[in-house]
């Protein structure tokens, strides 16, 4: 799996991390005069972890990055905490069990508040990405905040997500049905030394939609255990029998398309955000109808 | 305490061995109050880790704290290890047991403030917001 390469250049963390702040802090405005063309780089593979709060998704990725550290590919993280809605203040914890070593050459972790984001990604999440592609990783992963049942835009930005669970969460399974359970290519039972780990593996596989014909992707239910290491091979292989499948069947253009789109709702959300914002509290005092026209009409920028 | 940090992004981090971060946690939920994005190491870090951490993060500030009365190497050693990730130019504060009498020695290391435990989380939130200001 590991191809041989020519030496690359090490990580520029200082410049990566600057360039990072930039556009994740950079206005819609900004965003959109950084974006060159359409950056999606198609040789980089971009995965996504989500699922509910605790579950142990940032002690997966630590251990799902050594597996692909392990074939000699380059990879970013970019971990999303919540921020507080009333101070904006955010505790970045994740990249503890993320990168507790922190002396990989090949590894590069940001951390990211979510800030106004209410999707589980962060501000310019879109941008964030498009930027790390530019910089010769060759996996690029992100990690969402603790999601529950409806916060499944960071599918649309990703080529493989995995849906991470847990066994002993009580309702989890009613909880996830119609939300993320609809979005994942691959499973996750994490803490499968929990009791009902096993039964919660056939629980999510018996509810999991089958796909049209033969040809269309079934997602596997793996087994984990981030603590003890256990699934993580497992779960590494799903996701090149994915990436394999992906190459096989999904038209790139169509990716292409899915994934502007993806960019220009989020786009459009953050812009909705600084109209609100920024309006004056007297917009308040029309009615709906008339309050709804004016920030419509603050969307595009002056003189645009 | 008003919003003062909001924007900024502090790395609060623990080199060497003591294992005690409960004031290093009160410190990140304070700053946290304030409207800082708080990242934080957990314990026994390296120099070189938390100056990795400081660059990729591209925080405005690095706190260390320490208890085990290796301040002035750990401190030392973490300015030159900020040196070679190009991030010498972030601000570094230091808080734990630090005898007043190495203060100077901290600050000629490249220290920008000395906290101890006479002030109050206030007084810290007040003089990070100055520094960084």
């Amino acid at each position: 799996m590991s191809e041989m390469r020519a030496p690359r250049a090490p990580i520029n963390r200082r410049a990566l991390g600057r360039a990072l702040s930039r556009i994740a802090d950079a206005s819609v405005s900004d965003a959109l005069a950084v974006l060159e063309g359409d950056s999606h780089n198609a040789q980089v593979w971009r995965c996504g972890i989500t699922g509910p709060a605790g579950v142990g998704k940032s002690s997966l990725v630590g251990r799902f990055v050594n597996a692909r550290l392990s074939h000699a590919r380059r990879v970013g993280v970019v971990a999303i905490d919540p921020s507080s809605p009333y101070t904006q203040g955010a505790i970045l914890g994740d990249r503890i069990r993320i990168d507790a070593h922190g002396d990989d050459a090949e590894l590069f972790v940001r951390s990211l508040a979510s800030r106004r984001a209410r999707d589980g990604l962060a501000d310019n999440i879109a941008n964030v990405l498009a930027l790390l592609e530019e910089h010769d990783f060759d996996d690029v992963i992100v990690e969402t905040v603790g999601a529950g049942q409806s916060q499944y835009e960071v599918r649309e930005l990703v080529d493989t997500l995995v849906v991470v669970l847990m066994p002993g969460a009580g309702d989890m399974v009613q909880a996830v049905k119609a939300g993320i359970l609809e979005t994942g290519d691959i499973y996750v039972i994490n803490k499968a030394d929990r009791p009902g780990a096993k039964e919660m593996v056939a629980e999510i596989a018996s509810v999991l939609r089958h796909p049209d014909g033969a040809e269309g992707w079934m997602p596997p239910v793996v087994l984990t255990s981030a603590l003890a290491g256990d699934g993580v091979a497992e779960l590494d292989a799903a996701c090149e029998a994915h990436r394999a499948w992906r190459a096989r069947h999904i038209d790139a253009e169509s990716a292409r398309q899915q994934r502007r789109r993806a960019h220009v709702r989020a786009l459009v959300a953050r812009r909705l955000a600084e109209v609100i914002d920024s309006s004056d509290n007297t917009l308040w005092d029309a009615d709906v109808a008339s309050a709804y026209h004016a920030v419509v009409a603050g969307l595009g920028f002056p003189g645009s | 305490m008003a919003n003062q940090l909001q924007g900024k992004r502090i790395l609060i981090a623990k080199p060497g061995l003591d294992g005690h971060d409960v004031g290093a946690k009160v410190i990140a939920l304070a700053l946290r109050d304030a409207g800082a994005e708080v990242i934080y190491t957990g314990l026994r870090k390296t120099p070189d880790y938390i100056a990795r951490v400081a660059a990729e993060e591209n925080v405005d500030a690095v706190g260390l704290s320490i208890l085990s009365g290796s301040h002035l190497e750990l401190v030392k050693l973490t300015a030159q290890a900020l040196k070679r990730e190009h991030a010498d130019d972030v601000a570094l504060f230091v808080g734990g047991t630090i005898p007043r009498g190495d203060w100077d020695a901290l600050k000629a290391s490249g220290v920008d403030c000395v906290f101890d435990s006479e002030m109050t989380l206030e007084q810290v939130v007040d003089e990070v917001a100055r520094r960084l200001a």
